[in-house]
């Protein structure tokens, strides 16, 4: 084997393997192994480019896999999986491990109807961001991953109540497109997929990159970016160890481009902390949104054996415009157990109804809620301020009363709302009227979200966003942002897919440019 | 001189109340203290009383040994936080004491009913601080319960045994920890994303 074959062989470093400091150089280097940096990578390694993917978190087998679900995110998601907003209080999901979120989410791939895309294109002067625009690209990860309907083999009944409650009420709803293959439906996405069936990208892209001559480094933690405008150099960090987060090495990559992929937090972070890199437009670390999302038990008169059946198999579209969208939803059961209601007693005999139980949950799209993002003193971590707006909170209550109609209509005979301030049970859907524009703050729901949008926002004016439609940063030759920062607004749905097919345009914009 | 003694005196009452008196534990712990094992074995048993519903009942379930685990695995600063919050659920009866006599004592002093008394004061608290840190207690708790193998398995609920196949991505990462001499697998299979990944050892051959 020549000496210029071996430089081209992929390769993955994990923390073992750091002994040392040390300088890498690459004509690209990737910060982030999610979906949209997985996806970078692997386009432009089959451009023929020499590419170092750089991940902070590790590659995880299924043996390290934790059905617990504390444990689970305390190994797999940022600051143990208690990460949260101030200001309204919110749980914020991020993982950090090699794949990113798509080893630990349910595999939802949707693509935003056409409006979502003309309120980006029209609002935020993206001429080229259209739903016409990018559904080459949606097309080409689809059939890259072999994203397809849930089949109702796999939906299980938990899933498939959700269709029947809807079409009860002439309320549309379809079968979630999800990317896995061979899915049995033991539900355990949110845990990893001990199947080895949901194609997470540390399966299915990165394989297929390092393949091409791909390098990946985990357990880097990117500090700084190496630049100033317009040009960057590469960038700057140290070695982390898994789980306790010590760091020790110092490690530099050159590289004649860098594509910052390190999720909606990290990445603002890192340009903040690099000399408020590509702030011109003043616009890195605002704009903050989220898709939060509140969720209702229902609990049935027979078994449902809620642990077979896909983790979220069906979903209803029908009120994006009204800005939310609902889902069914499985998690480790005990991590759904903390949902329910009480103490004592009442809360154990509830405990004995889970197994009747299903979840179903809705995410809001809250426009008028919007937030900041900073680093925490010393810190690569952020500090995180959001409010949710009043009229956000009135589309979430909205969500939860139709939740409610759509669980009686599919023979539910009770629901747990979770909202503080009403009943813990409610009955009927005559009882069900008390969810109609009750009289609550935002600190009565228990939301969470693991939907982050907008801090590097696009924006076709460089005095009003960070990057353009390529995500290239305004006022830079070859610096780039491939994460769901880039978002314009949230999507409204889930943003996996899109935030792929952006990456897929993205990697063809750059590969022209090398 | 007065002042000097009224402090002294108030730091040894904050010094006996935090730290005095906790009963020895009966197993070595990785992290938590004699006296956040007594906080979470007073609480698991007024949150998990014994029932039809489930075999073990909170006091049963060794919530002090998952809690211990769950703290061994999380980073240094999200383990402080939860160990604030074991001690504030521990010392907050100074502020919103229990019912009856002695409604002041430590949380894990306190008798059975007024330990549910005071949890029952912050589920329905006004304040929305005060209701999310029982949420988080609760989560911190339940999921040792409900998640205990003898629970879900009365409910219907353990997961499934699953013999995880071999994708080629297995044949790229040891486990963690361990470096790539760790990859063991041998074998060609198939990867999710199209052809066949070649394993490392078969590569290292040819």
């Amino acid at each position: 084997m020549s000496e210029a074959e071996t430089e081209n062989d992929g390769e993955v470093r994990v923390f073992a393997q750091y002994a040392r400091d040390f300088e890498e150089e690459a004509d690209v280097v990737v910060v982030g192994s999610g979906p949209a940096g997985s996806v970078m990578t692997y386009e432009l390694a089959r451009a023929g480019h020499r590419v170092i993917l750089v991940e902070e978190g590790p590659p995880f087998t299924p043996s390290e896999f934790r059905a617990d679900g504390n444990i689970s995110m305390a190994r797999t998601l940022r600051e143990g999986g208690l990460r949260s907003t101030t200001g309204t209080f919110m749980p914020i999901l991020q993982a950090i491990c090699l794949g990113g979120g798509s080893l630990v989410n349910s595999a939802m791939c949707v693509r935003p109807p056409n409006f979502i895309f003309d309120e980006w294109s029209t609002r935020f002067d993206l001429e080229r961001t259209t739903r016409a625009d990018l559904d080459p690209h949606f097309d080409a990860v689809s059939d890259f991953l072999g994203i397809a309907p849930t089949p109702d083999d796999v939906q299980g009944p938990r899933n498939l109540l959700f269709r029947d409650g809807c079409d009860a009420l002439g309320i549309e709803s379809e079968s979630v497109a999800r990317n896995v293959r061979g899915c049995r439906g033991s539900g355990e996405c949110l845990t990893g997929c001990r199947s080895r069936a949901k194609q997470s990208m540390d399966i299915s892209y990165i394989p297929e990159a390092i393949k091409l001559g791909a390098r990946v480094l985990t357990s880097l933690q990117v500090q700084q970016v190496l630049g100033e405008e317009p040009k960057v150099r590469g960038v700057a960090g140290k070695v982390v160890e898994p789980f306790s987060g010590r760091t020790s090495h110092s490690f530099k990559i050159h590289a004649r481009w860098v594509v910052l992929a390190a999720g909606c937090m990290a990445t603002p972070i890192l340009l903040q902390k690099s000399g408020d890199l590509a702030n011109a437009s003043g616009q890195v670390g605002r704009n903050l949104q989220f898709h939060p999302g509140a969720a209702v038990a229902g609990v049935f008169p027979e078994e449902l054996n809620p642990v077979f059946g896909a983790t979220q198999g069906y979903q209803s579209l029908a009120f994006l415009r009204e800005g939310f969208k609902l889902e069914t939803m499985w998690s480790a059961p005990a991590a759904l157990a903390v949902r329910v209601p009480g103490l004592g007693a009442d809360l154990v005999r509830r405990f004995g109804e889970l197994p009747r139980t299903a979840i179903w949950d809705a995410i809001a799209s809250t426009h008028r809620s919007l937030g900041t993002v900073k680093p925490r003193f010393r810190s690569m971590n952020p500090v995180i301020r959001w409010q949710l707006d009043p009229e956000d909170l009135k589309v979430m209550l909205r969500s939860i009363h139709v939740l409610a109609q759509i669980f009686f209509a599919a023979g539910a005979e009770k629901i747990l709302p979770g909202v503080h301030g009403l009943p813990q049970e409610i009955h009927s859907i005559e009882e069900a009227e008390v969810l109609r524009e009750p009289e609550v703050s935002p600190g009565s729901l228990v939301t969470a979200s693991s939907h982050i949008f907008c801090t590097t926002r696009m924006h076709g004016d460089p005095a009003k966003g960070v990057v353009d439609e390529t995500g290239a940063c305004h006022g830079f030759d070859n610096l780039y942002i491939a994460d769901t920062g880039i978002f314009p607004r949230c999507p409204s749905v889930n943003p996996m897919f899109t935030v792929m097919a952006l990456a897929h345009r993205q990697a063809q914009a750059l590969g022209e440019r090398i | 001189m007065s002042v000097w003694l009224l402090l002294i005196g108030l730091g040894l009452l904050g010094f006996w109340r935090a730290w005095a008196g906790y009963p020895a534990d009966d197993k070595p712990r990785a992290v938590l203290a004699r006296r956040e094992t007594a906080f979470v074995r007073a609480a698991a048993e007024v949150l998990f009383p014994p029932s039809e519903e489930l075999p073990l009942s909170g006091a049963q379930a060794d919530l002090p040994g998952y809690a211990d685990g769950y703290l061994a695995d999380l980073p240094a600063r999200q383990r402080g936080l939860v160990r604030a919050l074991f001690a504030l659920f521990e010392h907050a009866t100074l502020i919103w004491p229990g019912p009856g006599l002695g409604g002041f004592k430590r949380f894990s002093s306190l008798s059975p009913e007024q330990r549910l008394a005071v949890l029952r004061a912050w589920e329905g608290s006004r304040s929305s601080l005060r209701r999310m840190c029982l949420t988080a207690l609760k989560a911190v708790l339940i999921l040792g319960y409900v998640g205990h193998p003898e629970s879900l398995a009365a409910l219907g609920l353990a997961p499934w045994k699953i013999d995880s196949p071999k994708v080629g991505a297995d044949f790229l990462y040891p486990p963690i920890g361990q470096g790539p001499d760790a990859i063991l697998h041998t074998g060609r299979v198939e990867t999710g994303g199209g052809a066949p990944l070649i394993p490392r050892v078969d590569q290292e051959s040819a």
